[in-house]
């Protein structure tokens, strides 16, 4: 890795990033995506147009907005618009289905919602919309929707129109609330990091700090802006005057390849399943004498399988490092790295904090462990949420004086490494979301459908979680399809279990609770003589 | 032609469990409008690989080949002419 970054950044609000690098780098390209390419003074004017508009609106100071885009330059002018104009960014990943995103608005109350035209049907859930409701054309909106509006629709397009070369520079608050990130869905109680100014531009120095990101850096993302980590994929590179390429079809391995190696991109992140993907999927072996300037690859989002990091490595050009990294929507993405020097000889380890972050391993009591014995990881810095959105009882239970507990049980070594050895509780990752099992099992009983069931995680070959669900039917015509038909309609895709088994009878402990194993073991049984 | 129906068969039976009205018209990108993941794309791939005997290289997963219904007809159709 290079050495770290030659100047401080001082930014204290997560926009003067933007702003401070428009100003040094104006015609620098700063994003590739679909629709063109983009220099800073462009994204910085638009994002200005935007933010008059949405002042004008009547937008006051941490007011929510809900954004609800695919990567692409609108998405970043108007997430930088809603910080510039003083509101509360709150990004729904469009993959939550239609009752998801109702639930959301309705915890929210969002003042604005700008929507992509394509992703409007996720409104149809709603009940009203009393919010302004922006999407790329005022044509776009269906009839169905509109008759939801209370308010008229207006158009991001018009909005846009006059690039505004003044940045508005209202007085903002370091440590007003900037972001509120959802992590569940209207099965469950939503729940929203809630991240103030403050905690991103400080998580956004210390990355840009310990990966050595310059304006040079050319980004590849593939990661939705609406996950935290594709967030401080932005936040870091538009800080250092970087540039970030947009691709959102990343199932089509060789098309981000061939770009990659067009574009002469320097970094590239995913999390496990990426790079599952891109090791058992893609023409990546073709690619090792072809990607000169990739200076790393990095990886968040949940453990991966030792066999895939090892057959990464194999694969990547030898100049590419890979960066193991782990950390938190609490903790504004980031947490600790792996230093690359240590990749090999600490494979497994989630390695150190990065600057300005402290983690401890702590008992139930809060004692903190020594070396070698295990407990909870606690982390501390500036870079922790200030709690979660309406849920005080939610908050009490993660954050401490100790700092913000972070529900994986670990340990650090003789040499001060970090391991995680699993979750506190039954939330696990799925295609890098956060799943909660009981979530997933309340919505497949809702159906109507089923008596009991269980839904587990299991890992396949290579150690990428899939969900797997044992089903007693309330009668013999419950199918598996109709169950199956049932989550595509309710869940978004990550959450669906693959395999859906329909049982007689549970099998259950002595105590009458599910035997989860034994679940397991009826499953494979089930899978692999087909009955 | 056939190939096409096929493969529509096998998205919406398999991958759509039957709710065909996700599937719009020949043109329409899986994965812009969600009707395949990446999983899904990975399992069409192994459909057309063992319904249609051809193989396809992990260089041909470009979305001018397997994005749409129309994309994968003519790639089906290259492969077995080549």
């Amino acid at each position: 890795m290079k050495t770290a970054a030659k100047t401080p950044l001082p930014a204290t609000l997560i926009h003067d990033f933007l702003e401070a690098s428009a100003a040094l780098y104006p015609d620098h390209c700063a994003v590739v995506c679909d629709s063109g390419r983009y220099t800073y003074r462009q994204i910085n004017e638009a994002a200005n147009a935007l933010a008059a508009s949405l002042v004008d609106l009547g937008l006051q100071r941490s007011d929510p907005v809900i954004l609800l885009f695919r990567n692409s330059f609108e998405y970043i002018a108007c997430y930088y618009a809603i910080l510039k104009a003083g509101g509360c960014v709150v990004p729904i990943n469009p993959g939550f289905t239609p009752p998801d995103v109702a639930a959301f608005i309705e915890c929210v109350q969002p003042h604005t919602i700008l929507v992509e035209s394509p992703l409007l049907a996720r409104l149809r859930e709603c009940t009203s919309i009393r919010s302004f409701l922006v999407t790329q054309k005022d044509g776009d909106i269906p009839p169905g929707i509109r008759a939801l509006c209370k308010k008229p629709a207006l158009s991001l397009q018009e909005m846009l129109s006059k690039p505004c070369l003044e940045n508005p520079n209202l007085p903002i608050a370091a440590d007003s609330c900037a972001s509120i990130i959802f992590t569940s869905g209207s099965t469950g109680k939503p729940k929203g990091a809630m991240l103030s100014h403050k905690n991103i531009a400080a998580n956004t120095r210390s990355i840009c700090q310990y990966l050595s990101i310059t304006h040079s850096d050319i980004q590849m993302v593939i990661l939705p802006f609406s996950y935290v980590m594709g967030k401080s994929l932005l936040n870091t590179h538009i800080a250092a005057g970087a540039r970030v390429v947009l691709n959102n079809q990343f199932a089509f391995t060789a098309a981000v390849l061939r770009q990659m190696e067009q574009e002469q991109v320097t970094a590239f992140s995913g999390v496990p399943s990426t790079y599952a993907h891109l090791v058992n999927k893609s023409p990546l072996a073709e690619y090792k004498e072809r990607l000169p300037f990739l200076r790393y690859c990095s990886q968040a989002g949940g453990h991966m399988a030792r066999p895939v990091k090892t057959a990464l490595r194999e694969l990547l050009p030898s100049h590419t490092a890979i960066v193991v990294m782990y950390g938190a929507t609490e903790a504004s993405a980031r947490l600790t790295y792996l230093d690359p020097e240590s990749f090999h000889q600490k494979i497994d380890s989630i390695g150190k904090a990065i600057p300005g972050v402290t983690v401890t391993v702590r008992d139930e009591q809060g004692n903190e462990q020594p070396a070698g014995k295990e407990g909870e990881l606690v982390a501390r810095g500036e870079n922790i949420m200030m709690g979660y959105y309406k849920d005080p009882e939610a908050t009490h239970k993660v954050l401490d004086r100790w700092g913000y507990h972070t529900g994986d049980y670990g340990y650090r070594d003789d040499e001060g490494f970090l391991f995680v050895s699993g979750r506190k509780d039954e939330l696990i990752k799925v295609s890098g979301y956060r799943v909660n099992i009981s979530e997933i099992e309340t919505c497949i009983l809702e159906s109507g459908l089923a008596v009991e069931c269980a839904v587990m995680p299991e890992a396949d070959a290579q150690g990428e979680n899939k969900l797997l669900a044992l089903v007693t039917p309330v009668n013999v015509s419950v199918t598996a399809e109709a169950l199956h038909l049932y989550c595509q309609n309710k869940l978004p895709p990550f959450k669906r279990p693959r395999d859906i088994v329909i049982a007689k009878a549970m099998p259950k402990n002595v105590n009458g609770k599910i035997d989860r194993d034994q679940c397991r073991v009826h499953i494979r049984n089930h899978t692999r003589t087909g009955q | 032609m056939a190939q096409k129906t096929k493969v529509k068969q096998f998205i919406v039976n398999e991958l759509l469990f039957g709710n065909e009205s996700l599937l719009t018209s020949d043109d329409q990108s899986f994965l812009k409008t969600g009707v395949l993941d990446s999983s899904g794309l990975l399992e069409l791939i192994t459909f057309i690989e063992n319904t249609f005997g051809i193989t396809v290289n992990d260089d041909e997963l470009v979305p001018e080949n397997l994005d749409s219904l129309d994309n994968v007809e003519k790639f089906i159709l290259h492969k077995a002419t080549a």
